[in-house]
């Protein structure tokens, strides 16, 4: 870089063309970024009766009473279809170590031929029968549940394909089924069809991706028609996830998407605040090198006194 | 043996800074632990019920949160192991000793042709410490000068005969300002250890001169009185001396070529071919019947044998240093004592090496009676030595004095230009030597150690008020009395180089110091004040220093004064000097091997150290320094996001990356480009380093690895790894592709670990100062490699029960996400350092960057320019190398190592498909190994 000629004109040229190409990336990403919609609605507290405001540990334990739960979302802008549902959790920690590690691969691909399940302990066995899924992901498995209604229609809300190929075809066994699971004392989250193999339980599939983050966003389905402007979307919602014993917060977001995914200005803004500081070091070069030139090989910056060259 | 030491083991000063530097990455990784275990104590919680944290696994048991943060800690000491570079260490081994190998060894300016004699790097250890060293000790006889002794000049009863002009003397002509004529003999040196030329003796004229009974007393005594073996045919021409010193060969070849041809030698019989004794050109084979020889020793400082004439005439023939021989001659002849003494001073000034002969007629009856103690002591059986120099005392006295002998010992080649360049590269010179004062100074003088515009302090013990105390004998008197001297001189001169330092442009200062005052000086209650006031001089001198007090010297600027030396030395004498310096040389070639043995690194000329120092010493150090700082902020960068990472999983000590990619990132992905770094990287040309000797004082002030350099780059990193961290996770929120799909953590973590692969490669590059192709191949490489192995590494099932990676990669290359990413993160993380490094070369330069700037459109053709000059006496080896070094294809828009670096031509050679024979040295040094008999030394 400053090897072969170091030239300051190599650095200001390096950072002008860092800056010039940097910069109209970072606006083209933002402007892309900005053209996503999206509609996010907390719903976590709303969803809890008044009367058990106070104490909403007990409305979730409590199964008696019904989970269901109205909310109503006003349509901005007009959204194209595919419209995407994701639910976010706040302070929901998919990254702790304990939880990461309490899976088993192999039985997800394998089922019951395969034995040993130690990493998925305390959710690798119930009254002597081994779970499949075992461990504490798959046992904590998010069970709320949406249907939107436009009006009195319900909007269709389709729920294939929502993980990743990858994961359906090759690491979860298109005969293996779920077995012997959620039938302890304790139950995490939601029940599996046992009729159903794994490789098709999307819902589980994205769960068992885990999130980078204590905050994060799943994918649920795709709404596949457009939303106009100023509609009122009804969702109705089965709250059953506790999230309230430990904080977390519950939110449904509503996304379209782009070629660069969903909306995210922070590639853009980084793009652009790189590429102008590119610029901007480029200026200040320029500047001092105005107000105090350096020739190149100036002997005064050297540190012993020049004597010329002597042969 | 007195003299030895236990042999020590060295480490160079920059690794016992590498092991702070370690040290303080440890304890930067207990602080972490530390906060991570706290973290992990206070986090625990049953409120997460999916974590179910309970009792059954004790790290997770919310009862006892003390349990868990100890638990933890240790997770987490393993989780951030990589902070410790333990793989450096391993490397740096290696780039040394490829350095020592490679570089050193087989470096062509540093071999001498006519001895075929390699430099020879003992040890790996020290290569950088050579870049960094400040002041050199160096023994004179074989070092500085070339231990090949000539017969010079003589004073043979009062009269000066030869007409040589020594070197010295024409130094000090010079530097009187006074030109002498040079009326170089044109048949100088007319064979090994004789360069006289006088008419006066030479063919029988010494006949005709006033004293030609002492000139033939003088040349037998030279032909009788020493213990050299003749080896070989018994003509003048092709006979060859045996001789324990080389002076004693020189002597004995001056006796010959004065018609005093010894060419025979029985158990008791010296035979000697006469000339011209009885009368002009009368040729007659003399037997010498040696009745006894009274050997040479240091303390005698004399050697003495007695002969017995074909016609029975008994003589004592002594030759020794002058004081001995002095206090033994007979009384009367004072005129002839006075003039020869002056000679003798002469002589000295003149830098060469005295001896005084004499002789002594002895009577059979005294010789009878004397023989008889001789004979007793001789064969006792304890103390005989001492008996022995006691006898040797009885006889040794009442001699004449026939005259002296004068020997050249001559500087090597290239000395004075040498010590110039070392002075200018910030190094001071110390001679310590066995020699007397005046020779030292003289050979001082002409090395230009010491000039006249320089301010000289003498403290010498040969002053009249010492001596006269040293004549009433009392030892404890004397003691005293040379302590007091020496302290009071040492103040005096102490208070003078104060007011020379107050002076802004006083003139440079030198220290003369003579063994005995030394003794006394190093007393624990002056060393401070010495080592204080030699520290001000840019030379010093210890002249008439033994062995141990050389060592002394050496390890009083190590210790004392904490800076960097360099002994160098050719015998037995200077091993103890060897080993007590930093860093030991050794001349090999001339005189034995013990110092090579002791040594770290040989070569075969004083001179060769401009090229040892300044070339690969500087190299080196620059050289290691960059490995050492890269490789401390590869792996603190990346256990930095690692470390982060922690913050946002509970501090559970979940890892961010694979268990592959941690264990692999040391060994693979960053492991070569730091090694060609360590190898190849070259701040300015070896001719350039020479040219510009005042570079190398970037090594004395160590700038290159300063607690402020290693600050930098800490905060470098820690910039990088939050850069890595926070714009990849920040990046990663929301919806991935146009299909809505997120992503997991080990997504995440491979995209983050991508970046840091391919930030911490280019990084790598922004600190060459030359890139060439095996840079880019090594960093290319090294990328490459990461995505072949991810590639393979995401794609095949493993008998693990997780796999986390499984497909990972191809999900995300899947993605435009990827590619924005990958070019944003790098850019982003080694905008700081662009800057930075921008700021500094253009504001704050460098010395080797400005002259990098000065010759920047010259081609890096300095020494192939520097070999086709002596291009007519290379002999066919190097011949061979410098053609193979013209090979096309390599000297094509290549400027590595290549040119620089004979050794490194097999290399090349064998890339392009060239057989390189071994070459002659390394036979010879294979030979060369062979201990040589051990010749004492005076």
């Amino acid at each position: 870089m400053f090897v072969v000629c170091d030239c300051l004109l190599q650095v200001i040229t390096i950072c002008f063309a860092v800056g010039t190409i940097f910069i109209p990336i970072g606006l083209f990403s933002l402007q892309v970024s900005q053209s996503v919609l999206e509609i996010v609605d907390r719903y976590d507290v709303e969803c809890v009766p008044p009367s058990f405001r106070s104490n909403k540990l007990e409305y979730i334990k409590d199964s008696s009473i019904p989970k269901n739960c109205s909310r109503y979302l006003q349509v901005n802008k007009h959204m194209k279809a595919p419209i995407y549902i994701y639910y976010q959790l706040d302070n929901y920690y998919q990254n702790h170590r304990r939880y990461v590690k309490s899976r088993s691969d192999k039985q997800l691909l394998y089922g019951l031929k395969y034995n040993y399940t130690g990493s998925c302990s305390p959710e690798d066995a119930n009254n002597g029968l081994p779970i499949v899924p075992c461990g504490l992901i798959a046992w904590s498995l998010f069970n709320d549940t949406y249907s939107f209604f436009h009006g009195a229609d319900a909007l269709k809300v389709n729920r294939k394909n929502i993980a990743w190929e990858s994961d359906r075809n090759h690491k979860f066994g298109k005969h293996v089924y779920p077995f012997n699971f959620q039938n302890g004392s304790l139950i995490g989250g939601a029940l599996l069809d046992p009729a159903i193999p794994l490789s098709d339980q999307e819902d589980l599939i994205v769960w068992m991706r885990t999130a980078a983050l204590p905050s994060f966003h799943k994918l649920y389905g795709r709404i596949e028609e457009d939303l106009h402007a100023d509609e009122i979307l009804e969702v109705k919602i089965l709250n059953n996830y506790n999230t309230y014993s430990f904080g977390g917060r519950k939110k449904l977001v509503l996304s379209t998407s782009s070629w660069l995914g969903g909306h995210n200005n922070f590639i853009g803004i980084a793009y652009i605040s790189i590429g102008s500081s590119f610029i901007f070091i480029a200026l200040v070069f320029m500047l001092l090198h105005v107000k105090n030139p350096r020739p190149y090989g100036d002997t005064t910056n050297i540190s012993w006194t020049w004597t010329g060259i002597s042969s | 043996m007195m003299n030895s030491m236990k042999i020590p083991s060295k480490r160079s000063t920059l690794e016992k800074k590498l092991d702070k530097l370690i040290l303080a990455l440890f304890s930067v990784l207990f602080c972490m632990c530390l906060l991570g275990a706290i973290g992990s104590g206070i986090f625990i919680n049953r409120k997460y019920y999916y974590l179910r944290f309970d009792s059954s696994e004790k790290q997770f048991d919310p009862d006892n949160r003390f349990v868990v943060a100890v638990l933890t800690m240790f997770t987490l000491i393993t989780l951030y192991s990589p902070i410790i570079p333990i793989s450096l260490y391993v490397s740096v081994e290696m780039i040394k000793f490829i350095q020592s190998t490679q570089f050193i060894n087989n470096d062509l300016c540093m071999y001498h042709a006519e001895s075929s004699t390699p430099a020879l790097a003992r040890t790996s250890n020290l290569n950088e410490e050579l870049g960094q060293v400040e002041y050199i000790f160096s023994d004179k006889t074989g070092t500085l000068t070339r231990n090949l002794m000539e017969f010079f000049k003589c004073s043979i009863g009062g009269e000066v005969y030869g007409t040589g002009v020594s070197e010295i003397e024409m130094g000090t002509a010079q530097r009187s300002g006074g030109k002498i004529e040079v009326q170089k003999a044109t048949n100088a040196a007319l064979e090994k250890g004789f360069n006289f030329d006088d008419a006066r003796l030479m063919r029988g004229a010494w006949r005709n001169e006033p004293n030609p009974d002492f000139c033939k007393e003088f040349f037998r005594c030279l032909a009788i009185c020493h213990t050299v073996l003749p080896e070989g045919d018994d003509s003048p021409e092709k006979i060859r001396y045996q001789a324990a010193s080389p002076d004693e060969a020189a002597l004995v070849t001056a006796a010959k070529n004065f018609g005093f041809f010894f060419y025979k030698r029985s158990p008791t019989t010296i035979y000697v071919r006469e000339s011209h004794v009885e009368k002009m050109g009368k040729v007659q084979d003399v037997p010498y019947e040696i009745l006894n020889v009274l050997e040479f020793n240091s303390t005698r400082k004399r050697q003495s044998v007695v002969c017995c004439y074909p016609d029975g005439r008994l003589v004592l023939y002594c030759k020794g240093a002058d004081s001995v021989i002095y206090e033994r001659l007979a009384d009367g002849n004072n005129d002839l004592k006075r003039t020869t003494r002056e000679h003798l001073e002469q002589f000295g000034a003149a830098g060469l090496r005295t001896l005084c002969l004499a002789y002594r007629d002895l009577s059979s009856d005294s010789y009878e009676n004397w023989n008889e103690k001789y004979i007793q002591a001789k064969s006792s059986l304890r103390d005989r030595e001492k008996k022995l120099d006691e006898v040797a005392e009885l006889i040794e006295k009442d001699l004449v004095l026939i005259g002296c002998t004068a020997i050249e010992d001559k500087l090597q080649e290239g000395v004075p230009a040498c010590i110039e360049t070392l002075s200018r590269a910030g190094i001071k010179i110390w001679v310590l030597t066995g020699d007397k004062l005046e020779t030292a100074i003289n050979i001082a003088y002409a090395c230009k150690l010491i000039s006249n515009n320089m301010k000289q302090f003498i403290i010498s013990s040969e002053t009249d008020a010492i001596r006269e105390v040293e004549d009433r004998g009392d030892q404890v008197e004397l003691a005293r009395f040379m302590k007091e001297t020496v302290k009071n001189e040492l103040k005096r001169c102490h208070e003078e180089v104060q007011q020379y330092l107050c002076s802004a442009s006083g003139p440079k200062l030198a220290l003369v110091i003579d063994g005995k005052c030394l003794m006394y000086a190093l007393d624990p209650s002056l060393r401070v004040m010495l080592l204080n006031m030699s520290l001000y001089c840019s030379s010093v001198v210890c002249c008439r220093v033994s062995p141990l007090q050389k060592a002394q010297v050496t390890s009083l600027v190590r210790k004392g004064a904490q800076r960097i030396t360099l002994s160098i030395g050719d015998g037995a004498n200077d091993v103890s000097m060897i080993q007590a310096a930093h860093v030991g040389v050794g001349i090999s070639g001339q005189e034995g091997m013990q110092a090579v043995m002791a040594s770290d690194f040989a070569i075969a000329q004083f001179r060769f150290l401009t090229d040892l120092l300044l070339v690969h010493g500087r190299w080196s150090y620059a050289r290691i320094c960059k490995v050492v700082t890269y490789f401390f902020y590869k792996n603190l960068t990346f256990t930095l996001t690692q470390f982060w990472f922690t913050f946002s999983t509970g501090f559970s000590g979940q890892r961010f990356y694979d268990d592959w990619f941690q264990s692999l990132f040391n060994v693979i992905f960053t492991a070569l480009p730091v090694i060609i770094i360590g190898l190849f990287d070259k701040d300015v040309n070896a001719a350039l380093s020479k040219k510009y000797p005042e570079l190398y004082k970037e090594g004395i002030r160590n700038t290159f690895f300063k607690w402020r350099v290693v600050a930098a780059w800490a905060f470098f990193a820690i910039y990088q790894s939050l850069i890595f961290y926070y714009f990849v996770i920040a990046s990663s929120t929301s919806g991935m592709n146009s299909s809505g799909k997120m992503f997991g953590l080990w997504d995440v973590s491979t995209m983050a670990f991508t970046c840091v692969v391919v930030t911490v490669n280019f990084r790598l590059l922004m600190m060459c100062n030359t890139i060439t192709r095996w840079h880019h191949i090594s960093v290319g490489g090294s990328i490459l490699a990461w995505f072949i192995f991810v590639f393979i590494y995401s794609g095949v099932v493993l008998p693990k029960e997780q796999e986390n990676i499984y497909f990972v990669i191809y999900v995300l290359m899947s993605t435009l996400y990827f590619y924005v990413t990958l070019l944003l993160v790098p850019v982003a993380a080694l905008f700081c350092d662009f800057v930075y490094l921008g700021f500094q070369r253009w504001f704050f330069p460098y010395d080797y960057q400005i002259v990098q700037e000065i010759h920047r459109h010259e081609p890096d053709n300095s020494r192939i320019g520097l070999l086709e000059i002596g291009n007519d006496n290379l002999s066919p080896d190097e011949a061979r190398s410098y053609a193979i070094m013209q090979l096309p294809g390599q000297k094509s828009k290549h400027t590595g190592f290549a040119f620089d670096s004979p050794g490194y031509e097999s290399f090349f050679a064998s890339q392009a498909g060239v057989y390189v024979p071994q070459k002659a040295w390394d036979v010879a040094r294979r030979a060369s190994m062979r201990t040589r008999p051990k010749t004492p030394k005076n």
